[in-house]
């Protein structure tokens, strides 16, 4: 008897060489037989129809104009549309944090216990939920709606010269686009991308595309110091104007930074892509709502909510811990200053975006607590109010507006994005880089432009 | 792991490990080529000293891994068979970089000399069977199978091959590696040539879209079998060459085309025989969508002109 392993090999050696090409070809034979017979195709009219809308939205003249207005529009929506419920949200949450604190009190629980429930966690949890809820209930599901017309493919299209350009994979602006959603999911989604190289540069440079949580901060300084700078007819376009030049200026951040790095530590050739076009269909409500609402905004949200309950208690301790006649949490501002003023930020700032480490999110309502101290702010229940606390009462001007937008755009990723470009790459080394280097470059950037807007003032 | 006695250990059987598999390399492929190989030879190849090339043989010969006659040395069967394994991981791990990790061809070999002595034969078969069981490496070399078979490369250099005649290209000597990067990109296995013109100075090969100038020494390293008919067809253009609209017939998937993208365009409905249409330009040249079996599929340029089609016309709606 022969040995079945060497048989195997024997035969396999007689078979022509492109007999996988041959398999698949035959494959194909088969079912084109079989459709052949079975199936009936109406879909001429339909072709030329998805054709004609095709050559519209990837022609050179109007393809990308059309993508900006649609990026805009889906903003100035979600900018008009999230005012007033953030409005009403806080409100009603200060509302009941007053009765929830008299209560407490009345019930004869000691005022520091009051005070790290109440005004310390959840706090922290109403701020969160009346900043990010409203813009994520609509921008959530105005994203899955472009998704679900098979438009985000096409912009994929639009792009994809530039990432070539860069050395990068073509799926990696499909990548960027899950970014805007949340960068940890962008960084998983770049499991699509099959070359290591590329696949690391998506990684690297996904922090560079505004994600969900960072969007309400941008849109709360855009409506605050940008709108305001305009009549109020226009105020809400040129707002989400702004919003979508910090989103414009992230893409050529990413762009640059993929160049850069597939020039120097990640060298290499840009490697093969296929990116198939669906047909564009019908969006099924249903679908939208479930994906948007119950998939992203509320694991977003929750999220959110659960790194923002111990940072409102952090908070809490920071403000209400006296040391030398001040909180520490003005000691360690302080601290911070000289580095927050050099880069046109102050110190207040910082000391959130420290807090603000394990999420995005809680950035603006942390530097509202800090700015606010132990003082109850059951006055500010808006942007006008915030505007009051932020420029009147603590000397914000435009420069730090503008900078903070940049630092927003540029800085490190939050932890979970930290914790999975590890989970994703395995490497601390790059997760070190991934981390370390957009913080380099944020820095970087709000100095020069501090520096220079000092100079010619 | 934190024993030095044992890292060291572990250091010295690897650095022993490496320094055998490279004798038996040598000799492996001397025998191939219908050379001798000697202790001066393997000094000369690995840059031992003459020393140290003695040490090791008789270290291995009392190991049953070597015979020496005279000043020749030879493979025992036990030696023979570790060799073909060293060799089959090297052009194993060559084949998976190329087709699944898209590194550069003239990238690959120095990874595989250290995967080679570091791979269990275990992993060896198991990345064999990954890659499904292929039968060259990217250079076109002939992969030993498992049962230590290899299939002989029944090859000449291009420079002999007849004027005009198509030829195909089975290999490419990657070593010494200077003359290997002179090797134009477009000129890898799988790729149909012809000879244009020679001189002493000068050979001229052209695949069908341009020529390539090349001295005869980088040319004798090209390696080519008659090319069989289909892919002889002069008629044939690559699909990047198609105007907007234009519709076509896939003759062949070209051979520049390896791996996790071959198998994907494959999968995609870009098989022999299957019609294709420009669907979509693109102002910025790349990539452009074409459609095949009732779907919209966008290639950039670099695959697009590995995919070989034969013309049909303009199609009515466009």
């Amino acid at each position: 008897m022969t040995d079945p392993i060497a048989r195997a090999d024997q035969l396999r050696a007689s078979l022509p060489a492109g007999f996988r090409d041959q398999v698949v070809e035959s494959l194909y034979e088969e079912a084109h037989r079989i459709a052949g017979r079975s199936v009936k195709t109406g879909e001429n009219r339909r072709i030329d129809f998805d054709q004609r809308i095709d050559r519209l939205v990837t022609s050179p003249i109007f393809g990308l104009p059309l993508m900006l207005v649609l990026i805009t529009g889906v903003f100035w929506l979600t900018i008009i549309g999230s005012n007033y419920p953030s409005q009403m949200l806080a409100t009603s949450f200060f509302w009941l944090e007053d009765k929830l604190v008299a209560w407490s009190a009345a019930a004869g629980a000691p005022a520091w216990l009051t005070g790290f429930v109440w005004n310390g966690v959840y706090r922290g949890l109403a701020w969160v939920v009346a900043v990010m809820l409203p813009p994520m209930a609509i921008f959530f599901p105005m994203f899955t709606i472009l998704e679900d017309l098979g438009y985000l493919p096409r912009v994929g299209y639009n792009m994809d010269w530039l990432f070539r350009k860069a050395g990068a994979h073509g799926k990696q602006s499909l990548t960027m686009a899950m970014g805007f959603g949340c960068n940890a999911a962008g960084v998983i989604s770049t499991r699509i991308i099959d070359s290591p190289r590329e696949r690391l540069i998506a990684i690297l440079t996904n922090n560079f595309v505004p994600c969900n949580g960072r969007f309400p901060t941008l849109i709360m300084l855009a409506t605050i110091f940008v709108a305001a700078q305009f009549p109020p007819a226009v105020a809400s376009v040129a707002a989400a104007g702004s919003v979508v030049g910090v989103v414009l200026l992230g893409v050529l951040f990413t762009l640059v930074v993929s160049a850069v790095l597939s020039r120097t530590v990640l060298r290499g050739e840009a490697s093969a892509f296929t990116l198939e076009l669906p047909p564009y269909r019908r969006p099924s409500i249903l679908r939208i709502l479930y994906t948007s609402l119950i998939d992203r905004t509320i694991f977003v949200l929750g999220r959110a909510m659960l790194t923002a309950a111990p940072a409102g208690a952090v908070i809490w301790i920071l403000g209400n811990i006296d040391w030398q006649g001040a909180s520490l949490a003005r000691h360690a501002a302080n601290f911070l200053q000289p580095l927050g003023h050099a880069i046109g930020l102050d110190g207040v700032i910082l000391l959130a975006y420290v807090i603000a480490i394990p999420a995005n999110e809680i950035v603006v309502p942390t530097m509202l607590m800090v700015y606010l101290g132990t003082g109850m702010m059951s006055d500010v229940t808006g942007y006008d109010d915030i505007r009051r606390i932020l420029v009147e009462e603590n000397g914000w001007s435009l420069l730090t507006a503008v900078n903070l937008m940049l630092f927003s755009l540029l800085h490190n990723p939050c932890a979970t994005t930290i914790l999975t470009m590890w989970r994703e790459t395995r490497s601390t080394r790059w997760t070190f880089i991934g981390a370390l280097m957009p913080l380099a470059i944020a820095f970087a950037v709000t100095f020069t432009v501090a520096t220079v807007v000092r100079l010619l003032l | 792991m934190a024993n030095p006695f044992l890292l060291w250990r572990r250091w010295r059987d690897a650095r022993r490990r490496t320094a055998f598999e490279d004798v038996l390399k040598h000799v492996l492929t001397r025998t191939i080529e219908g050379r001798e190989a000697g202790v001066d030879s393997v000094a000369g190849h690995l840059g031992f000293s003459q020393k140290r090339v003695l040490h090791l043989a008789v270290e291995m010969e009392s190991a049953g891994l070597l015979r020496s006659e005279g000043a020749r040395l030879a493979l025992t069967p036990a030696g023979e068979k570790w060799a073909t394994q060293v060799v089959r991981a090297h052009r194993l791990w060559e084949t998976y970089l190329a087709n699944e990790a898209h590194v550069p061809i003239e990238a690959l070999h120095k990874p595989a000399e250290a995967a080679e002595h570091r791979l269990t034969p275990e992993q060896v078969d198991a990345l064999d069977a990954s890659l499904g069981y292929p039968r060259n490496d990217p250079h076109g070399d002939p992969i030993p199978t498992a049962s230590g078979q290899i299939a002989a490369l029944d090859a000449r250099a291009v420079t002999s091959f007849p004027l005009g005649q198509a030829a195909e290209i089975a290999h490419l000597e990657d070593e010494p590696a200077a003359l290997f990067r002179q090797i134009p990109e477009a000129l890898r296995p799988g790729t149909v040539v012809r000879r244009v013109s020679s001189s002493p100075a000068e050979v001229t090969l052209s695949d069908g879209a341009r020529e390539y100038r090349l001295t005869p020494l980088v040319a004798g390293n090209i390696q080519v079998v008659p090319a069989p008919e289909a892919k002889a067809d002069p008629s044939l253009a690559p699909l990047s060459a198609l105007a907007l609209g234009e519709e076509a017939e896939v003759v062949a998937i070209g051979p520049g085309l390896r791996g996790f993208t071959r198998r994907r365009l494959l999968d995609l409905g870009l098989t022999p025989q299957a019609r294709v249409s420009v669907h979509l330009d693109n102002a910025f040249g790349d990539p452009r969508a074409y459609r095949v079996r009732g779907a919209t599929i966008a290639l950039r340029r670099e695959q697009a002109a590995h995919i070989f089609v034969r013309r049909h016309g303009v199609l009515a709606s466009a």
